[in-house]
């Protein structure tokens, strides 16, 4: 970096020489950042390479072990998020920070001075108070309504909403798009380039490269806790980051291929719940079922379906030739499902439980005699797993919860993977994953294919679906929009279907 | 080793402040006016301090495999005041052998637990809700089978001499509760149902994802703990001479701090039965001390609940880490 002639400004803020230690670990060594007022700032590395975490300390939500922050050119204190939120940063969890059991208003004007009087809020302000800010991102719902009614992606918008509220000069978004579909990842780009325009700088921690593209000024490429480079996004590009990110080149978007047979494995039947009607379709032994559409439109609800958890209304499905309906997960496991959850922390994994433990909860029975559990058939079941899945964790005995993503991912993929499932419903496994650990998940989903299981595989990247799959059901509102061949499919054509408004169904098929 | 150490860094701290605590009581002690020594560390003192423990200690051990799996248990000391009074009508009004009568008495508490566990599972009403109703209820039930009265054993026949006089036993109550610690501690960590109480208080969403048995888990942890209180209820009635229905009122909330004293996260999946063990004598010890040194009843009361909040500081503060 070249010096100024002139004394220019100071940067919004600037960090250096961060450090943070957890638990004996180090997240970060020394990292030096620079953010610019009006800039959006992307946070660049694989997981576990310390972007969350130096997110984190940006934004006042975690301190720092070592270093320093400047804001304006002065030095800065913070001890506790709101000191943060003093100087105006704002972040945006992965894992809302909201309540949900308020409504949209109060989340975003709860401790807002401007409302309260002494001990009183001023209810008759809160809904003018907050409808710019609701128009500002784009978010078409009355204020009144109640957070927890509202799916995640607009949650999202109201914790911008509420960080906009607080005059906001930085907003640190972590991971924001894990959760989003395409439609609701182009409203919140807007409202970004909105941000921008307006002078307002943003983090953008991700390890998502279309979209760092799209969105981003500058990156800053981080790798294993360290500091690797500031580039500017117009000049560079996406394989010179790989090469950034992981010291070596990876091969990106190699098509797999297919195990496809022509023997069914699943029919479902106008399968209908409270979210989805009238779905019917095939699944093959090997084959593999993309299952696109937005958030909303029923492509997780199948799963919960075919695996007890969501009631069925009407519909009938066979699996190898014979008719089921599990009521339950036991019984659906017991017919041959295995359902992989699209929230790993709150519906797949059990935190504070060791890596082996959570790989062979669904494999107790083989591993015990008369319900008493034999130790040399865990650890070999867990050594499995883990060669199987490249899984990479100190030891078998690590609390599941000190993982990165990716290695989480793997530790519940194992465990439906140990269990062999005829039918596997894959709700979004690479949510949340870095690249390297994507690749490998990939392949388990081939190998799985190979093996002869018929996979449903739920994804928001629609990329990843047309490598994947071998055809690709598209929902929209709960029914079936559509049934195309992977192979020629493209994510334009799919995202139409998945969005065409109207009476989808019958007619386009 | 050091790997060991590290992963069961909460039992060694555990264990540390049961040393400290053993041995501060020993310096706390009075002395005895013959020899010097202090009375705390005399045999009789110390085994005299088990046997007082053990009731509760011994619910205890169920109380944290309830509480491992995100529940609680506020009925086990009205379902001890039930067993004590059946042990005692069994023995002295309907002159039951001494057999008969225990596993009478057992098996009522059993059967109190595994309603608790069949409301719990199949209500979807928080445990809480539905043990403090059985708490109350079970009280009355205790009550009214022995129309409010105090049932003494010591002049209820042979069968009940007998019994008294084998179950009030210092080496029995000791060996009673040690074996049944260590059935229960292998339970939870060598077998697979130990396996499923902790997953699903770590988390019952995914415990319902992963196909837990999660309503079989609920009725055998919440039977268990009836079954323990029962046994404790035997006990009491035996140590006491009588069967008295206002037995073990309060003692949910003692087996409790015991639970969490030993380190057992109320929220579930965090915990074990050797945290529990040693939070038993660490409430054993302090009450031995207290009474040694003639602190009165209200004052114990007091220090204890000082205490309580102490140790689930420091849980929290390892909790955080």
């Amino acid at each position: 970096m070249t010096a100024p002639t002139a004394p220019s400004p100071p940067p919004l803020l600037r960090a250096r020489n961060l450090l943070k230690q957890y638990d004996g670990v180090r997240a970060l060594r020394g990292v030096d950042i620079e953010i610019r007022a009006g800039e959006v700032h992307a946070l660049l590395g694989e997981n576990g390479a310390g972007k969350s975490t130096l997110g984190k300390i940006l934004a006042g939500a975690v301190p720092a072990t070592a270093g320093t922050l400047e804001v304006d050119g002065r030095e800065i204190r913070v001890r506790h998020p709101g000191d943060a939120q003093r100087q105006g940063i704002a972040m945006i969890f992965q894992e809302l920070d909201l309540f949900p059991n308020l409504t949209v208003a109060e989340n975003i004007a709860l401790r807002n001075p401007a409302l309260a009087e002494g001990f009183r809020v001023r209810r008759d302000r809160l809904h003018a108070f907050c409808r710019p800010f609701l128009e500002r991102v784009g978010l078409p719902v009355d204020s009144a309504t109640r957070l927890g009614d509202l799916h995640l992606g607009h949650q999202q918008l109201v914790a911008i909403a509420r960080a906009l509220s607080r005059s906001a000069r930085l907003i640190v978004f972590d991971e924001a798009t894990s959760a989003l579909t395409e439609e609701l990842v182009a409203n919140l780009f807007r409202v970004i380039r909105d941000l921008r325009a307006a002078g307002v700088a943003c983090i953008y921690v991700s390890h998502k490269m279309d979209e760092i593209f799209r969105i981003c000024d500058r990156i800053t490429v981080l790798r294993d806790g360290g500091f690797v480079a500031t580039v500017d996004a117009a000049a560079t590009n996406p394989d010179e980051l790989v090469r950034l990110m992981i010291g070596h080149e990876v091969n990106t978007g190699q098509r797999a291929r297919s195990h496809a047979t022509e023997t069914a494995v699943l029919e479902v039947a106008n399968l209908t719940t409270t979210l989805v009607r009238d779905v019917s379709f095939k699944l093959h032994r090997g084959e593999v079922l993309g299952l696109a559409g937005l958030v909303g439109s029923g492509r997780g609800e199948i799963g919960r379906a075919l695996f007890g958890l969501a009631p069925v209304l009407g519909g009938r499905l066979h699996k190898g030739g014979r008719e089921v309906r599990p009521r339950t997960p036991r019984a659906a496991m017991a017919a041959g499902f295995g359902l992989v959850p699209r929230d790993r922390r709150r519906e797949g994994l059990m935190m504070g439980m060791r890596v082996r433990d959570n790989a062979n909860l669904a494999i107790m029975g083989r591993l015990s005699v008369a319900g008493v559990l034999r130790p040399g058939r865990e650890a070999a079941a867990a050594d499995r797993m883990a060669t199987a899945t490249r899984l990479k964790a100190g030891s078998p005995h690590t609390a599941v919860r000190t993982l990165s993503g990716g290695n989480q991912q793997k530790t519940l993929l194992g465990r439906w993977l140990q269990r062999e499932p005829d039918v596997l419903f894959l709700d979004d496994p690479t949510r949340g994953v870095d690249v390297g650990a994507k690749e490998d998940i990939y392949q388990l989903i081939a190998e799985q294919a190979a093996r002869g299981a018929g996979i449903m595989l739920v994804s928001s990247e629609l990329p990843e679906l047309l490598r994947c799959c071998d055809r690709i059901l598209v929902l929209n509102q709960g029914r079936v929009a559509g049934l195309v061949d992977a192979r020629t499919a493209t994510a334009e054509s799919l995202l139409r279907q998945a969005t065409a408004s109207g009476a989808p169904g019958e007619g386009s098929l | 080793m050091k790997e060991c150490l590290r992963r069961h860094r909460d039992l060694v701290q555990s264990l540390a402040v049961l040393g400290l605590i053993f041995s501060l009581a020993a310096v706390c002690s009075p002395r005895d006016w013959r020899t010097g020594g202090p009375l705390f560390l005399q045999a009789d003192n110390l085994t005299n301090l088990l046997r007082v423990t053990t009731p509760v200690a011994m619910v205890a051990l169920g109380m944290t495999l309830v509480i491992l799996t995100g529940g609680i248990d506020l009925s086990v000391g009205s379902t001890l005041g039930l067993a004590a009074v059946v042990a005692a009508l069994a023995l002295a009004k309907w002159r039951w052998g001494g057999a008969a009568a225990i596993a009478t008495a057992i098996t009522v508490g059993g059967l109190v637990g595994l309603l608790n566990g069949a409301l719990v599972a199949l209500l979807r009403v928080p445990p809480f809700i539905i043990t403090l109703a059985s708490m109350i209820g079970i009280r009355g039930l205790a009550r009214s089978w022995c129309n409010n009265e105090n049932i003494g054993l010591r002049t209820a026949g042979d069968a009940a001499v007998r019994f008294v006089d084998t179950w009030s036993q210092k080496p029995f109550m000791i060996g009673l509760f040690a074996g049944l610690a260590l059935l229960v501690a292998a339970l939870l960590r060598g077998t697979v149902f130990g396996r499923y109480v902790r997953a699903l208080g770590d988390n019952p969403t995914a415990a319902v994802y992963a196909g837990l048995p999660i309503k079989r888990v609920q009725l055998a942890v919440y039977g268990l703990t009836g079954l323990l209180a029962g046994l404790a209820g035997v006990l009491t009635a035996a140590r006491t001479n009588t069967g008295n229905p206002n037995d073990g009122i309060a003692a949910e909330l003692d087996v409790i701090a015991v639970v969490v004293m030993g380190g057992t996260a109320l929220t579930g999946g965090r915990g074990g039965i050797a945290g529990t063990v040693i939070g038993a004598l660490i409430v054993g010890i302090l009450a031995n001390i207290l009474g040694l040194r003639n602190v009165d009843a209200n004052s114990q009361l007091m220090l204890k609940a000082g205490i309580i909040v102490l140790a689930v500081v420091l849980q929290q503060r390892r909790a955080a880490r």
